[in-house]
């Protein structure tokens, strides 16, 4: 019989987070600037911010990054609280409901941006 | 007489070095962050659909409850950003030594509140 807990995935999970984490480091003060430099705070100042290529495709991979990043934080917090004797199920459970929250996030970032003109 | 050891993890009486703070600041933080993902996304497709959903979002945002709510959001993005970054510098080998881990807590803590109020100030003037 297969153990589906323990920790053989760790290694790859921790620099899958760390890359997540790295690419948002450069994203979120590189987007800060660029919103400065574009200096508008109106609707369609806030709306063309998004609308070139360039800029949806860096925020698409952004959030991909942020939903990787806190699934595998959420992970982290199921692993440390969720116990019990029998608690592997309810632990899988959790992880496989965040895995489908955060994919259906993603498709909804990608439809937000696309829907720009 | 040496104190009596402390039996059980009494939270009220346990006392945490700095750096426990800012650890438990970056996962309070980055939970806080990860389940409000559904919100923020909700509130940014708003701000982009129409002009008058990005009214009534800016309208939100500058009321008492939607500015504390945007502060407490920049705030958590900070701090988990900046503690995220001193954990990077650990997996490197920077910053490991007791001193050094000390003062990045410190300067960690208080760049996130200071740049907040900042970020504050920024909106409000």
């Amino acid at each position: 019989m297969r153990t589906v807990g323990g920790a053989r995935r760790g290694l790859t999970i921790w620099l899958v987070q760390r890359a997540g984490a790295v690419v948002m480091a450069a994203y979120l003060p590189l987007f800060a600037l660029y919103a400065w430099l574009a200096g508008s705070a109106d609707y369609a100042g806030w709306r063309g911010l998004f609308e070139p290529l360039a800029a949806k495709v860096t925020t698409l991979l952004f959030f991909a990054a942020l939903l990787s990043h806190a699934w595998i934080g959420m992970r982290e917090i199921v692993i440390d609280y969720v116990h019990c004797p029998r608690c592997l199920g309810l632990r899988l459970a959790l992880h496989f409901s965040f895995a489908v929250l955060y994919l259906a996030c993603l498709v909804w970032t990608a439809d937000i941006l696309w829907t720009l003109a | 007489m040496p104190e009596p050891r402390p039996y059980y993890l009494n939270l009220i009486q346990i006392r945490l070095p700095i750096g426990g703070w800012v650890s438990i600041f970056h996962r309070v933080s980055g939970a806080a962050l990860s389940l409000a993902v559904p919100l923020v996304l909700y509130v940014w497709m708003l701000s982009l659909r129409s002009p008058e959903d990005y009214a009534a979002v800016t309208g939100f945002l500058s009321g008492w409850f939607g500015f504390l709510v945007l502060l407490g959001v920049v705030w958590a993005t900070l701090h988990h950003l900046l503690a995220g970054l001193r954990h990077l510098g650990f997996d490197i080998g920077w910053g490991e030594g007791r001193e050094r881990a000390r003062l990045t807590a410190w300067g960690v803590l208080f760049a996130a509140l200071g740049l907040t109020g900042l970020f504050g100030l920024g909106c409000l003037l």
